[in-house]
């Protein structure tokens, strides 16, 4: 405990009405000013606003106060506002203690006495614990000037080229042997109708050739350690089989290859060979040969590909490596998965030959698709007549566990079926629909426009489609609109399938220590305030990972991101929280439980000429607390939050009367 | 209440809504968000147009409870369960049919087959009386005459008060 005498400044906010409207915030006051070591005690209507700041700094001045109590709302909101209010009136900011009378009162309570005999409560409790308080320096730490984007898609490519503009050192590393994600396969973009890739592939041979990117692609993110400012991140690049310099894209390799498998990028509606080219624009711009159907790398022999490329490109002693990058900030952009639409049993995707999805029909309408662009009836190859579309396909249903809504299916299907319409003037389209949602610039306008053109748009969702012995689809349905029950017998069926967080999040999401909203998608820091932050310092994300959002809102979101980490990158150094865990090594026996339940890898037991004893990585740690709590010696304390400051925190809830 | 052109919706029962919420089986009512899978694939709907499982869960919020309660279909429900399977919002429509049919018997009105088949059940203790054309059937099967009326029903809808709702 410090020195001098506790003078304590208690300070009770109203939040307009939203605490005043139910705790009696002038009573709450009254009776913090009989606690003990309280000099001053005020209410005031906004204590974040200047003048509430103010009035805690001229106190902190005139009555010598050493403690202060702010009892509003969450520390999350403005636990650092005022900390540097203290700060900034000469009091150590850690000498600072904020009682939540907001969101843990005034808001889940209606009873007006009793949530006014609970404020009072909760600041007894934490003006028992303020006295207790020392003060904390923090540390500083050098910043290492580089940026990591995981991902490639649209949100990966801009916040690159973003942060690379601005004289940064960037690293993108993308899982897939080309960059360019979920939108290079797109054939155009609504609501503007312009082609995709055109709009796309300057920018990803932009990322290629930048000469503050490295562009790591087919590789995995495989160890994540450090802290905002100092990361270190371990990268493991799969081996290609081709020598970049010497692949001049002359495609004889994939010519000779017996191996024949369906092509990825076309949703498996093309085939591929064992080496190939992703598509043609793709970055970086060589082939690969795919070691886990190669016959050479998985069973020997073959070799054709090496035998017959004029340029010894090939090279099978290609092994994976890995690296490591050492980085200030990392932007997660790792986008979406299609909803699996085989999923949906009612609609027969999968055993339906033309029941396709919205992302097939994509691939189908493309100039580099399986049909160069003629959309056509999977089992016949016909053109369609009667096209049907289907909306929310895996979104807004509980029952498949994606309650929200995915944002852009609405748009897409308005887009697929105006491009139907232009293929086929005389083709009958129907959209299946719940609501349309349309939200976006220049987006209402266009879904009116497919409406004049003819689009008839129904608003009811099938329950199931049959199939016919013509392979010719059935939808009933009803047409809330005019009551009617509608049977429909259609050529071909679109599926506008949701948006999903990709499968593999969780190992990345574990990595980084990052949250995930209820909906799977990574948590932003705050969503209204916060949307491109998440809430680890240093780790910033944008695109689809966050929640579905279309490009336009993608590429807004990741200028933000870049922003983000440009601001934490341009630093020299960075404050380091003090609030952090030490040992009592003489009260450990090194039995290394604190270490084995450490998340972070922030505790280690080690050798010492007193024997074995847990030591504190201070930059690593983050102040959990998870180590304090399971180490049976008592031997670790977490700065701020020790046994004697929470004792007399809890003391002060169970018996008011012997406070002090 | 009478066809209208214009239902003034002060004279509609804001509440039923929450009255239908608070019965086992209705919990999920204010869920629906009208998309009609379920009336797109009810077997019933596809045969009458007067049974529609989104339409009558519509008229509940709107607060149409004359209607709702005192028409014909809320009894048509098959329970099929068809809407229930593929229902996005889970509302487990044939349960909230339920609900609201055990509303509507509180309030007095049952449908009559229903009450016909409940008459029977008290009288006879089944749902159709055993005259001697099926006790000869039976002992031809070997099985033993049946003569008594089965009273424990009756008794039962006595101590429950079933029997002064349908009998
Ligand atoms: C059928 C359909 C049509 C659409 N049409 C339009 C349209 O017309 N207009 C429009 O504005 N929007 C449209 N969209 C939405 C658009 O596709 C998205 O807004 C956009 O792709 C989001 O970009 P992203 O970078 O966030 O995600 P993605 O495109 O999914 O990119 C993510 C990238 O991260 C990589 N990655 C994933 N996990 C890892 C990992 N662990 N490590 C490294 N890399 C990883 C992936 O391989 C991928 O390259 C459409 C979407 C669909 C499904
Ligand atoms: S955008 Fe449209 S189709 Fe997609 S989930 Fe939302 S409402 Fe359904
Ligand atoms: S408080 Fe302990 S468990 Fe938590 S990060 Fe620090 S060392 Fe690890
Ligand atoms: S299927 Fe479910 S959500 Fe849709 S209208 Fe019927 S009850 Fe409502
Ligand atoms: S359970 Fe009832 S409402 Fe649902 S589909 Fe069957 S008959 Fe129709």
């Amino acid at each position: 405990m410090s020195k001098n005498e506790p003078r304590i400044g208690v300070y009770v906010c109203h939040c307009g009405l939203n605490i005043g409207a139910v705790v009696d915030v002038a009573a709450v006051a009254t009776y913090a000013q009989t606690l003990p070591g309280v000099v001053v005690s005020r209410e005031s209507t906004y204590t974040c606003s200047d003048n509430g700041q103010r009035s805690i700094q001229e106190d902190i001045e005139t009555h010598n106060l050493n403690r202060v109590v702010v009892a509003s709302c969450s520390p999350r909101m403005h636990g650092d506002t005022f900390m540097k209010t203290c700060e900034t009136a000469g009091l150590n900011p850690y000498l600072f203690e904020m009682v939540n009378i907001r969101e843990q009162c005034s808001w889940v309570h209606t009873d007006k006495e009793q949530a006014t005999e609970k404020a009072k409560d909760l600041v007894r409790m934490a003006v028992a614990k303020v006295q207790l308080l020392e003060p904390l320096e923090k540390q500083k730490s050098a910043v290492n000037k580089a940026a990591l984007v995981v991902g490639g898609g649209v949100a990966g490519i801009f916040s690159a080229l973003y942060l690379a503009n601005a004289g940064i050192k960037t690293y993108v590393v993308e899982k897939k042997p080309s960059i360019g994600g979920h939108m290079a396969q797109l054939d155009k973009t609504f609501p503007t109708l312009d082609c995709s890739l055109c709009i796309l592939s300057p920018r990803m041979a932009d990322v290629g050739k930048h000469e503050n990117i490295e562009l790591i692609t087919y590789a995995d993110i495989q160890d994540v350690s450090g802290y905002a400012g100092n990361f270190h991140v371990t990268v493991k690049s799969n081996p290609r089989y081709v020598i970049k310099e010497n692949c001049r894209l002359c495609g004889v390799c994939a010519e000779k290859c017996p191996v024949s498998l369906p092509d990825e990028f076309n949703v498996g509606l093309k085939k591929r060979k064992a080496v190939y080219i992703p598509f043609p624009q793709a970055v970086p711009n060589y082939y690969l040969i795919d070691a886990d159907h190669c016959l050479h790398l998985t069973k020997g022999g073959c070799m054709l590909c090496q035998k017959n490329c004029p340029n010894d490109a090939i090279d099978f002693d290609q092994t994976e490596s890995v690296r490591e990058l050492n980085v200030g900030a990392i932007i997660v952009a790792t986008g979406f998965e299609l909803y699996d639409a085989t999923q949906k049993k009612e609609y027969g995707y999968g055993r339906y030959p033309n029941v396709i999805t919205n992302m097939d029909f994509e691939r189908w309408v493309s100039a580099d698709g399986p049909t160069h662009g003629k959309v056509v009836r999977p089992s016949d190859g016909n053109p369609p007549q009667k096209i049907g579309f289907i909306q929310c396909v895996g979104s807004r249903d509980e029952q498949e566990g994606a309650g929200y809504c995915s944002r852009i299916c609405c748009m897409a299907t308005v887009k697929q079926a105006t491009m139907l319409r232009e293929k086929y003037p005389e083709a009958e389209i129907y959209v299946y629909y719940t609501d349309m949602r349309t939200p976006g610039k220049g987006f209402e306008e266009f879904y009116q426009r497919g409406r004049e053109q003819g689009i008839v748009f129904i608003r009811g969702k099938p329950g199931e489609i049959e199939e016919d012995n013509n392979q010719n689809l059935i939808i009933v349905s009803e047409d809330t609109d005019s009551g009617l029950i509608l049977r429909n017998t259609l050529d071909l069926v679109v599926l506008a399938c949701g948006l999903r967080p990709p499968e593999a999040l969780e190992e990345l999401t574990q990595m980084l220590h990052l949250s995930r909203s209820p909906d799977g998608f990574i948590m932003e820091a705050h969503p209204k305030l916060r949307p491109a932050e998440t809430s680890i310092p240093g780790v910033f994300l944008t695109g689809c990972v966050q929640f579905p959002k279309d490009i336009p809102d993608t590429v807004a979101q990741s200028g933000g991101a870049a922003a983000m980490a440009a601001a934490l990158l341009t630093k020299d150094e960075i404050e380091l929280e003090p609030v952090r865990a030490t040992v009592d090594e003489e009260l450990c026996i090194g039995c290394g439980l604190c270490e084995d339940n450490c998340d972070y890898g922030a505790i280690e037991v080690k050798r010492t000429e007193e024997g074995m004893k847990a030591q504190v990585i201070e930059v690593a740690c983050q102040g959990c607390g998870v180590c304090a709590a399971s180490c049976p010696q008592k031997a670790v304390t977490i700065r701020h939050f020790t046994d004697g400051q929470l004792l007399a925190q809890v003391t002060a809830a169970l018996e008011p009367e012997v406070i002090l | 209440m009478k066809k209208k052109e214009i239902i003034n919706m002060d004279e509609l029962d804001p509440q039923f809504k929450y009255e239908i919420a608070s019965q086992p089986g209705g919990e999920h009512i204010l869920k629906c968000v009208q998309c009609a899978t379920c009336s797109s694939g009810c077997p019933v709907a596809s045969v009458s147009d007067k049974f529609n499982p989104r339409r009558i869960i519509r008229m509940a919020v709107l607060g149409l409870k004359d209607v709702v309660l005192k028409e014909d279909f809320v009894w048509y429900c098959a329970a099929c369960y068809t809407c229930s399977e593929r229902c996005p919002q889970d509302v487990r429509i044939p349960d909230l049919m339920a609900a609201i049919r055990n509303i509507a018997v509180k309030e007095g009105s049952i449908h009559p087959a229903y009450r016909e088949q409940g008459r029977l059940i008290g009288e006879l203790g089944r749902l159709y009386e055993v005259t001697e054309f099926e006790n000869e059937r039976r002992e031809k099967l070997g099985l033993p005459k049946v003569k008594e009326k089965n009273r424990e029903i009756a008794e039962i809808y006595g101590c429950t008060g079933v029997g002064k709702v349908v009998l």
